[in-house]
């Protein structure tokens, strides 16, 4: 029996993509709206699924086939960015369409499932291949795994994979405890964590910038960094999520996950290779690595803020408080920044300030490596030349809007006299690869399809996050840890530029 | 007789980066971004039309910013190089900044063509690869030709412009047999239509149904074209490595299509419009295929900077099966 495809082409083709079913818990939610059903079209557009895929949509409200093929494509319609709609490529997508009402507690519902699972393995030739997608609230995730374990759907021909949502627990018991839950039904290499910010195209340049140059990893170290900061800003509010924000806060919702997930790519030692498990391995010893902080360090080293109200652009914007769905003594952190440090050789006392918050100046997410001044200011007072304007080195990865990277150095102005000023060497991923670069949940769907976890967060690499942020949450929720106000508008609330200032630096300002 | 002098183009493309930082900062402040990944060498005939050609390398530049150089030939007898210098800059959605790439074009007779790669070689930006894209068929077999080739990292042509396809094959395999990296866009057309007969037999139950004997039909709306000898080709290729018996057609036909017809399997794809229809068994399932133009094959070409062994393979039984079919 055969076991290669002999027309294969890697070198122009894109990826293998399997045959299978996806079944996508919260069919009707959001997330499928918005995201998933336009990254799943965006991906038969380009051709990339396999001839025989189908999807399967779970909720409680009835539907035929028809009118959920009817609402995917109003959504496709309405939230496909870049993608031009075409309608013979619909009508074959749309035909693998179905959907399957009923409530997630009910076991009728996946044996009904299986029935459909299985006409689907028999028409499409799936091969008995399914991926499970819970689009739901966290709270469902272990009901309907283990109503998915009942009804065997997690066994049988093919491969069964499950892929969550963050928040993956809101504390480090929780955690675990929704880890063997999952583990009771599905294998850890059989789960994946879906972290978007890992799907980004830049995040992904991380690892080809580092390990694929020669020139920057002998840099990378605290002979010659002097800091990092990583923002992730927003100048929107909570947007209607009032209720749900007001439970997590800035630093469970954007740093436990996202940004612990960048700055491990960023400070991850180089992996033995590019195989899932052995990046994850990495980013995973990374993470373990952060040094715990103590109450004491806490207060010293962490800032929660929480936005007032003002006016921006001629427009009046509510405070935090007077967001609908939040209480009006609410202690949410709407911004956090925190220092970590790495214990490790490569970066033993050097910060990494990391700070995100809602209704900051802009939405930037960046990365800042600021490097060590030359050892020698032969530029200075005294030589008879200006002096520089002491601009550190800087390197910029940009995630978004605008995926790049800067190199920021300082340079002889033309003419008499030796004037330094910084220039910006830009390397922009829209400009020199004009190709349209894939969503996150394009990547990290097709990931999953193809069945590559390296983006996808792994059970050790939550627990080594939550064991971070737990101690802050903890003392954070003390009722004389200050959350300081800040105007909406500007960039946080200035006791997050003192925390910097005590070890001579400064927030960049992207 | 007019000349060129490198050493004069190089001059001008200096100053032109001068003028046009300066008017990016008088206009928007910002200045502009110089992009380059590759020389690109155009061979083209003056008689083709110089703005589908220009539109052609202003839609490559974003995705493959390159220092093109376009050489025009005039087919003249009489010796006469000639030169000008200027810029293809575009901005990017959403951002304030233009980015900026260098064109010269060069007009040459074909008495000067000895000269040219005196001329190309100084122009070659360092330490990047040096695509050659021939557009024209005639020049192929000259022996000037060959010497730009040797410069090059990769030469890309376009078989289906030769009038036999045979002749067009010996060359190319020549090429490839003394160690030169050759990519043709009548191969390039086929990368989309190859995918999806790849997909199909991704799936292990219709690739077991290949075992046996198996016919190919392909056809094309020419008599024996390179492109339908390429895709017997490849698909006999990956046959054979299965253990089929396979007997292959070529055929003429008012559209391209592909069937393979084995033990319990029939595939049939078959170009309608801007669709591929890929019908397995009686049951169809169609893709977007956007009719191939120079913009979309080249892009696929530029990103492959090394040897194609997919191609190279192809390439060496395609002859055997032309001179079979005869």
């Amino acid at each position: 029996m055969p076991t290669e495809n002999p027309f294969q082409d890697p070198l122009r083709f894109e990826r293998r993509v399997p045959e299978c079913a996806a079944v996508i818990f919260g069919a009707n939610g959001d997330l499928t709206r918005r995201k998933l059903m336009p990254a799943l079209y965006r991906l038969a557009y380009d051709r990339r699924l396999a001839a025989g895929f189908a999807v399967v949509g779970i909720s409680r409200t009835p539907l035929s086939d028809d009118q959920f093929r009817q609402k995917m494509l109003e959504a496709v319609k309405e939230f496909s960015e870049d993608t031009r709609f075409d309608e013979d490529v619909w009508r074959a997508f749309a035909a693998g369409l179905h959907y399957v009402a009923g409530d997630i507690g009910d076991a009728a519902l996946y044996q009904r499932l299986a029935q459909k699972v299985a006409e689907i393995e028999s028409e499409h030739q799936t091969g008995g291949n399914v991926l499970f997608y819970l689009s739901t609230q966290p709270s469902q995730y272990a009901p309907i795994a283990g109503g998915l374990g009942k009804a065997g759907l997690n066994q049988g021909n093919g491969w069964h994979r499950l892929v969550v949502e963050k928040p993956f627990g809101h504390n480090l018991a929780s955690a675990r405890e929704l880890s063997d839950r999952l583990h009771e039904v599905f294998q850890e290499s059989s789960v994946y964590r879906i972290d978007h910010y890992l799907g980004k195209e830049t995040v992904q340049n991380i690892l080809a910038f580092r390990f694929g140059n020669g020139i920057f990893e002998p840099l990378w170290n605290r002979r010659y960094i002097d800091h990092v900061q990583i923002t992730a800003a927003e100048s929107i509010g909570v947007e209607g999520r009032g209720a749900y924000y007001q439970e997590a806060g800035a630093l469970a919702d954007m740093i436990q996950n996202h940004l612990l997930q960048v700055m491990a790519t960023i400070a991850m030692e180089p992996s033995a290779s590019f195989r899932a498990d052995s990046v994850r391995d990495e980013r995973s010893k990374l993470l373990r690595s952060i040094k715990p902080m103590t109450p004491d360090e806490i207060r010293a080293d962490t800032v929660a803020g929480q936005y007032g109200a003002a006016r921006i652009g001629g427009q009046d914007v509510p405070s935090f408080r007077q967001e609908a769905g939040v209480d009006p003594n609410s202690r949410t952190d709407t911004y956090a920044a925190v220092t970590f440090f790495v214990e490790n050789w490569r970066w033993a006392g050097v910060p990494f300030y990391v700070r995100t918050g809602k209704r900051l100046p802009k939405r930037v997410t960046e990365i800042a490596i600021q490097f060590r001044p030359a050892p020698l200011a032969i530029f200075e007072n005294g030589t008879g030349a200006a002096p520089s304007d002491g601009s550190p080195n800087l390197l910029i990865v940009r995630i978004q809007p605008e995926e790049g990277i800067s190199l920021k150095f300082l340079s002889k102005r033309p003419g008499a006299g030796m004037n330094l000023r910084p220039v910006s060497m830009d390397f922009n991923y829209g400009s020199s690869f004009g190709e349209r670069s894939p969503s996150a949940y394009e990547t990290l769907l097709l990931d999953a399809i193809i069945g590559d976890a390296t983006l996808y967060t792994r059970q050790d690499m939550v627990e080594a996050s939550w064991a971070v942020v737990e101690p802050i949450e903890n003392v954070w929720r003390e009722a004389d840890f200050p959350i300081c106000g800040y105007s909406a508008g500007t960039w946080g609330p200035a006791e997050a530029g003192r925390m910097l200032a005590r070890r001579g630096h400064e927030w960049r300002k992207p | 007789m007019a000349t060129v002098a490198p050493e004069s183009i190089l001059k001008q493309l200096a100053e032109l980066w001068v003028t046009m930082g300066k008017q990016g900062q008088e206009e928007s402040g910002q200045g502009v971004l110089r992009a380059c990944t590759m020389t690109l060498v155009v061979l083209a005939e003056e008689s083709e039309d110089v703005s589908n050609l220009g539109e052609t390398l202003a839609a490559l530049m974003p995705e493959h910013p390159a220092r093109a150089i376009v050489i025009r030939l005039r087919g003249t007898a009489e010796r006469a190089l000639s030169e000008r210098v200027y810029a293809q800059c575009w901005m990017p959605f959403g951002q304030r900044r233009q980015i900026c790439c260098e064109q010269v074009e060069i007009m040459a007779s074909d008495a000067a063509l000895a000269d040219l790669p005196s001329v190309v070689l100084p122009l070659a930006v360092p330490d990047l690869p040096l695509i050659l894209w021939c557009r024209s068929a005639r020049v192929l077999a000259r022996p000037e030709f060959r010497q730009l080739t040797e410069m090059a990292t990769r030469t890309i042509v376009d078989s289906s412009g030769f009038a036999d396809a045979k002749p067009a094959l010996e060359w190319l395999t020549g090429m490839v047999a003394s160690g030169l990296l050759v990519g043709d866009l009548a191969w390039t057309r086929l990368t989309r239509w190859r995918e999806m007969l790849s997909q199909i037999f991704e799936n292990r139950k219709n690739l077991e149904r290949l075992a046996g004997p198996v016919r190919v039909v392909a056809s094309d709306t020419g008599p024996l074209t390179t492109r339908a000898l390429y895709f017997a080709a490849w698909i006999r290729n990956g046959l054979e490595s299965l253990g089929a018996q396979v007997r292959v057609s070529i055929l003429q036909a008012p559209s391209p299509s592909i069937e393979l017809a084995g033990d319990g399997i029939a595939v049939r794809l078959e170009r309608q419009g801007e669709t591929l229809v890929a019908t397995v068994d009686g049951a169809s399932q169609c893709t977007n295929l956007p009719l191939p133009n120079d913009y979309l094959l080249l892009r696929e070409e530029l990103a492959i900077v090394r040897r194609d062994p997919v191609f190279e393979k192809t390439l060496a039984s395609a002859p055997r099966l032309a001179y079979a079919t005869e």
